[in-house]
């Protein structure tokens, strides 16, 4: 063997030795994320129970030209003018993210969440005061805790006592919805508890998920399959270990739904599911060349465990939205 | 007298056969073949670093993709599809068949040596030859790609599964096509018709005949979801049947043994008439 032969051999050998190590060691050490790594700053509030969180760069998706494209669609609400005039907040304008997370199965009962925007806290306090709110301070920080009420959907919490609403200035910009037990839990975490970041296996999918869209959602499924859901859902949802969900929202809207299953042959039975359901769209979407577009715009992936559908909906079809609306005299 | 020097055992002469060989193989105009087609997955995915280095776009056909996704895609397309049957079609021929062509092969098989160690010495060659360029290739794409909305560390158990895969499907075609270069006449012509025709047909279309491929096993271990890019994939894709990891194991076992026992016993016993 000459030593050109050689040189190629051994060179070909360390780099795949290299790749290997470096993919071994990425694989024990959690995550090795090359590229962006920051973390939006309200996971220090998360507590490492949470079971789902999501987050919304609202600032981005308001001046996106799809939500140009809603506006004209939908009626324009008297709400969000009332909004900004009781306690001075534009939704539009103001709000930059959103971030929340629930520790159990049921978002009123252990959700909180985290506002970054610009507010004013005077104005927010007098008005949330005026309807009734109490101020208390916890930990350093102000809450404002509505009269107790049961809920819409009748929220009480397991010892029978009913969830008290609150709202929290966890730091400047930043303030805090949810149950009272909720948002102390956060200022907790905040002031130096296990936060959202050490739970291993939620965060190595809002890592993956989180640089794909400007609004995404990350779950732990096991946790809602107590609740009375249809036979035929409970068995797939029992499959599904994780589910995660991103959308870019631009023109049109891009998405990614991921779920990571329990084992590769459930992964498989769900890839066969969803092949199933795209080509019983695909027949029976006639000969509507948009919506064969869109049809043909899924895009099945994913490995093992992992199953993924990456989506699109064209800016056009918002455009036929839109003349659906003005025909109905919506507009 | 000096008594007669012992002639060398099979391993013994495997091994100096590989040794030739190798260098031989290495830097032949076929090996710059090979680069070009593992080049290009590296080159696009450079490319697609390079993109999304100056701010370029992360939408495919306004569709937003993640990095491991892609490389599913890759492997997929530009691998188990293509370099992988391709690579074996070229190189497993030509073990034998390129001997006999350059009229070289009396110079072999005059030699004190089993002449099954010949074809075994330039199998191990081949073997040795395709997967340090198309292994590091594979972990190039890797780096390159899977860190774009992915983790290393989440889609590593995938890179080793990928590797191995690729390392078995280049075993078993290059047993494959060994024999077919020892036994037929065109043996390229019979492996691309293999590789393009008969293996792309039989995963399209439902029965057992599928069985009678070396992709159908290949293919079954794959841990991406098998892209639908054209209608033949689509077809594919509907009619695939995913066979157990042990079956896929045992059954690409048999046919690399096999075929290369018959490569073998072929090579022994065969009389290659040279063309004058």
């Amino acid at each position: 063997m000459t030593k050109g032969t050689r040189f190629v051999l051994i060179g070909a050998v360390v780099v795949v030795m290299g790749a290997l190590a470096t993919g071994l060691v990425a694989f024990y050490n959690g995550s090795l994320v090359l590229g962006s790594s920051s973390q939006p700053g309200e996971f220090s509030y998360l507590p490492s129970t949470s079971t789902a969180v999501a987050y919304a760069d609202v600032r981005a998706i308001m001046s996106s030209e799809f939500r140009k494209k809603l506006r004209q669609v939908l009626p324009t609400g008297t709400e969000q003018e009332k909004l900004k005039a009781e306690i001075g907040v534009d939704i539009e304008k103001d709000i930059d993210s959103v971030v929340a997370a629930m520790s159990g199965s049921d978002p009123e009962q252990g959700g909180v969440v985290l506002i970054r925007g610009r507010f004013n806290d005077q104005t927010i306090e007098s008005a949330a005061v005026r309807h009734g709110a109490k101020a208390e301070s916890y930990k350093g920080k102000k809450l404002l805790l509505m009269a107790e009420h049961h809920g819409e959907m009748g929220a009480i919490r397991d010892g029978g006592k009913p969830a008290t609403p609150c709202l929290a200035f966890l730091e400047r910009g930043l303030i805090a919805l949810g149950d009272s037990a909720s948002v102390k839990r956060a200022i907790d975490t905040g002031a130096g508890g296990e936060s959202i970041t050490k739970n291993a296996d939620l965060m190595k999918l809002v890592n993956e998920i989180r640089g794909t869209g400007n609004a995404w959602a990350v779950g732990r499924m096991d946790s809602f399959t107590n609740h009375p859901l249809p036979g035929a859902v409970k068995d797939q949802l029992s499959a599904v270990q994780f589910m995660a969900a991103s959308v870019k929202i631009n023109g049109g809207v891009s998405g990614l739904v991921r779920a990571e299953t329990r084992d590769d042959q459930s992964a498989e039975q769900l890839r066969d599911i969803v092949r199933g359901a795209l080509a019983a769209g695909k027949l029976m979407s006639g000969k509507d060349a948009r919506v064969d577009a869109m049809l043909n715009s899924f895009q099945l992936a994913g490995s093992g465990k992992t199953v993924s559908i990456a989506f699109t909906v064209p800016p056009e079809v918002f455009d036929i939205l839109n003349g659906v609306a003005a025909f109905r005299g919506l507009k | 007298m000096a008594a007669p020097a012992k002639a060398p055992g099979f391993a013994y002469a495997a091994l100096r056969v590989f040794d030739i060989s190798i260098g031989e193989m290495l830097w032949s105009r076929r090996t710059i073949f090979m680069l070009l087609v593992v080049g290009l997955p590296v080159f696009g995915a450079l490319c697609f670093r390079a993109v999304l280095a100056i701010g370029g776009p992360t939408m495919v056909e306004r569709m937003h993709v993640t990095g491991p996704a892609i490389f599913g895609l890759m492997i997929w397309a530009a691998f188990v599809r293509f370099s992988v049957p391709v690579l074996g079609v070229f190189y497993g021929t030509a073990l034998i068949a390129d001997e006999v062509e350059d009229k070289t092969i009396t110079y072999l098989f005059t030699r004190p040596i089993p002449r099954g160690a010949v074809l075994v010495g330039k199998y191990l060659a081949y073997l040795a030859c395709t997967l340090c360029v198309v292994l590091p290739s594979i972990v190039l794409v890797w780096l390159l790609v899977v860190p774009v909305g992915g983790s290393l560390g989440a889609n590593f158990p995938d890179l080793v599964t990928d590797l191995a895969l690729i390392a078995v499907g280049l075993a078993v075609y290059g047993a494959v096509f060994a024999l077919i270069g020892c036994t037929l006449k065109r043996p390229l012509l019979f492996g691309l018709v293999f590789i393009f025709g008969w293996e792309t047909i039989v995963l399209a279309i439902p029965g057992y005949l599928k069985r009678f491929s070396v992709a159908y096993y290949v293919q079954g271990l794959v841990p991406h979801a098998m892209p639908s890019d054209s209608a033949v994939s689509l077809l594919q894709g509907v009619m695939r049947e995913i066979p157990s990891l042990p079956e896929c194991f045992f059954w690409m076992t048999v046919i690399e043994v096999a075929c290369l026992w018959l490569a073998v016993r072929a090579v022994s016993r065969k009389e290659y008439v040279l063309e004058q």
